[in-house]
């Protein structure tokens, strides 16, 4: 149980550094910058973005793994830059599991206790609990060699979490599994999570893990945060446009738009197609007193109608994927490829003749889904 | 089709029969010869050695000299084991520290193998030099008042095999650094990350990942060294020839010197078949040892 403070963390590698770690990058040299955070006790805060965005390395200056170059950071309140790692009550799970290959299952469990001296009877309780709650029980005379990936990771998490650490770090602990297993194993960090009373700091490049996991999502890009939210609201108001194509999936689509403000109403206009802005989002632009200009304009593939009116916009089916429950059209739209999700659920037939290769289609959107960006890709709303 | 299946199970004996003929050729008849001569009195000299049983172990055991090469044997190996080990884990360490830049750590490289370049002769000509009464060494013991210009490193009996088994330290651990080297590298840095986390200290992380993650390379490396220096010949006879007073005759010296110089080849032999049987058994566990390393 713990609160985590991250204050104008940031991070530069030293060319030192990067020789001696083949894993960073050459091109890191600012790895982070001017990181703030402050977790909450019991928190499940997730890490995000893609590679090389500093996500791992911020984690890495929580561990106590890498230096922090600038800024201050505090577990409980306390200032635990210059503490050692073993010294910060914290775990960690890594990407690889990071198990003591020459020990069994039980000594690898066992080992944080171990170093702090923990009665031995002590250690064989709290393994036992531990192997229990992962239903390891039965491997843990095993070495790691003997288990499979998902086996392996549960044993990683085991040993994180057998000394209840006040702050529990996960590294991309997923993504060396293969998709079923990854699903499996993360419904099961969720079912964990009530299990044991711990903060907990996630890192992951997979937006689906983010969403699903995290309390609230921390999404970073060459080693700035772009957006601390929840998952809901980094969905439905993402700060910039790296937000909004990296959150959803599909991505979100854009268009180059204009906006136009007719007294407190505004309208976008794409092409032909003219949509005023749902009431609520109106009165948001209004009230920064958002002037008519030049726009992106964002629009999510489930949130775009395939209609046959009069000024919608026109393209050329050139992919469609059939998901199940809804279609996966990719349109060609002047240069661009537009994706729409076609919900077909039971009614295939009603939509087969939009569905084919080739075909031509009109789309159109309503004032609710449109995100407008300007021109820096910052969110006019926010 | 029964003669090609033949031929087919036939063929894999056929590629290896030229290294069976040659090691059955020059490897198995000299050691069935040793063991053959060492149950014949005077054999190699005489034009018809007879048959005496046990006659020649008999002799080898109540020789003083033997058993005085026997202890000499047991300090020099395990000594040298132990120094080689040491050192190869101190030294490695270093060449594996990121406390010191690459340059650096190539330049160290480079100076730590000089030794492992050199043959047995050059060594011995060197620290004969280094260790002779108006060498090197007397010089600088000097200044402190350790010595004197007349200490004589290999001519004094107490001293000797001190002297010849710290050359035989100096000329043997590059290759056991190497070997740790390689096997500290192949350590996941993971590991010590996960350690350190964990609660471990340096001392911690050596003792319970370093260690355990080198025991097979450690393992291999002892019983190899345990025969190599077991043979170990050229350095110590060209620095001593045994002397003085037989106080640097280990073992192999005790053969030679048998059977070479007083023409005892019998005896030699007898002395020869004890050194193979405690070869053999460490060759076994060597050979157990590889098995297990390739199950795990």
């Amino acid at each position: 149980m713990a609160t985590v403070e991250l204050k104008h963390i940031s991070k530069v590698f030293s060319n030192a550094e990067k020789k001696a770690n083949k894993n960073i990058p050459a091109e890191a040299t600012h790895a982070v910058s001017d990181f703030n955070l402050k977790i909450a006790d019991k928190e499940f805060v997730v890490l995000v973005g893609p590679s090389g965005c500093g996500k791992s390395t911020t984690l890495r200056m929580i561990a106590g793994l890498e230096e922090i170059t600038d800024g201050e950071l505090y577990i409980d309140d306390v200032q635990v830059n210059d503490m050692e790692p073993k010294d910060r009550d914290i775990a960690m799970v890594f990407q690889n599991y990071a198990l003591y290959p020459h020990m069994t299952v039980f000594d690898n469990i066992a080992f944080p206790l171990k170093l702090r001296k923990t009665p031995k009877e002590e250690i064989k309780k709290r393994v036992e609990e531990v192997a229990q709650i992962l239903d390891i029980t039965e491997y843990l005379k095993r070495k790691p060699k003997k288990l499979s990936g998902g086996q392996r990771q549960r044993v990683a998490i085991g040993r994180a979490i057998v000394r209840e650490p006040k702050v529990l770090l996960m590294d991309e602990p997923l993504s060396n599994l293969d998709a079923k297993l990854r699903n499996q194993m993360r419904a099961e960090i969720i079912a964990l999570r009530d299990k044991i009373n711990t903060t907990f700091v996630y890192v992951t490049h997979d937006q689906t893990e983010a969403m699903t996991l995290g309390d609230r999502i921390v999404i970073m890009k060459d080693g700035f945060i772009q957006q601390v939210a929840s998952p809901q609201d980094a969905f439905d108001h993402p700060a910039n446009i790296f937000v909004a194509g990296f959150i959803g999936a599909p991505a979100m689509n854009f268009f180059p738009a204009k906006l136009e403000r007719v007294g407190d109403e505004y309208y976008v206009q794409v092409e032909k197609l003219r949509v005023k802005l749902a009431d609520e989002k109106c009165a948001k632009l209004a009230a920064k007193n958002v002037a008519s200009q030049d726009i992106t304009l964002g629009v999510r593939p489930s949130h775009i109608r395939v209609d046959q009116g009069g000024d919608e916009l026109q393209g050329t089916i050139e992919v469609s994927e059939m998901m199940g429950t809804e279609v996966h059209l990719h349109v060609k739209h002047n240069d661009n490829v537009v994706v729409i999700i076609v919900p077909v659920a039971g009614s295939y037939e009603k939509y087969s003749k939009y569905l084919k290769h080739d075909q031509k289609v009109g789309f159109s959107f309503d004032g609710e889904a449109c995100h407008v960006f300007d021109a820096e890709g910052k969110n006019l709303e926010a | 089709m029964k003669n090609n299946k033949l031929k087919r199970n036939a063929m894999p004996y056929l590629y290896i029969a030229p290294t069976v003929i040659l090691m059955a050729g020059l490897l198995i008849t000299p050691i069935v010869q040793v063991i053959r001569y060492s149950f014949y009195d005077n054999a190699f000299v005489k034009k018809n050695p007879l048959p005496v049983g046990w006659l020649n172990y008999q002799k080898v055991l109540t020789d003083p000299v033997f058993w005085q090469s026997v202890r000499e044997t047991i300090f020099f190996v395990i000594v040298s084991i132990v120094g080689h080990i040491v050192m190869a884990l101190i030294f490695a360490h270093l060449l594996n520290t990121t406390m010191f830049k690459q340059r650096t750590k190539t330049v160290a490289r480079i100076i730590y193998i000089l030794p492992w370049i050199f043959t047995a002769t050059v060594i011995s000509v060197m620290w004969k030099l280094f260790f002779q009464p108006a060498g090197v060494m007397n010089y600088l013991l000097g200044f402190v008042g350790l010595a004197t210009k007349n200490t004589e490193w290999f001519s004094n009996k107490d001293i000797a095999l001190y002297v010849v088994t710290y050359i035989n330290l100096w000329s043997g651990y590059p290759f056991y650094m190497i070997s740790v080297l390689a096997g500290l590298q192949g350590i996941s840095p993971d590991l010590y990350e996960s350690a350190a986390i964990d609660g471990a200290t340096s001392f911690k992380s050596f003792r319970f990942i370093t260690l355990p993650q080198l025991k097979p390379i450690l393992l291999s490396l002892v019983m190899l060294d345990f025969v190599w220096t077991l043979k170990t010949f050229a350095i110590v006879w060209t620095l001593t020839a045994g002397g003085p007073m037989h106080a640097t005759e280990i073992i192999s010296l005790y053969i030679y010197r048998t059977a070479f110089m007083e023409n005892h080849f019998s005896l030699a032999s007898a002395a020869a078949v004890f050194l193979l049987i405690v070869c053999g058994i460490v060759a076994v566990f060597y050979t157990r040892q590889q098995f297990k390393i390739q199950e795990d």
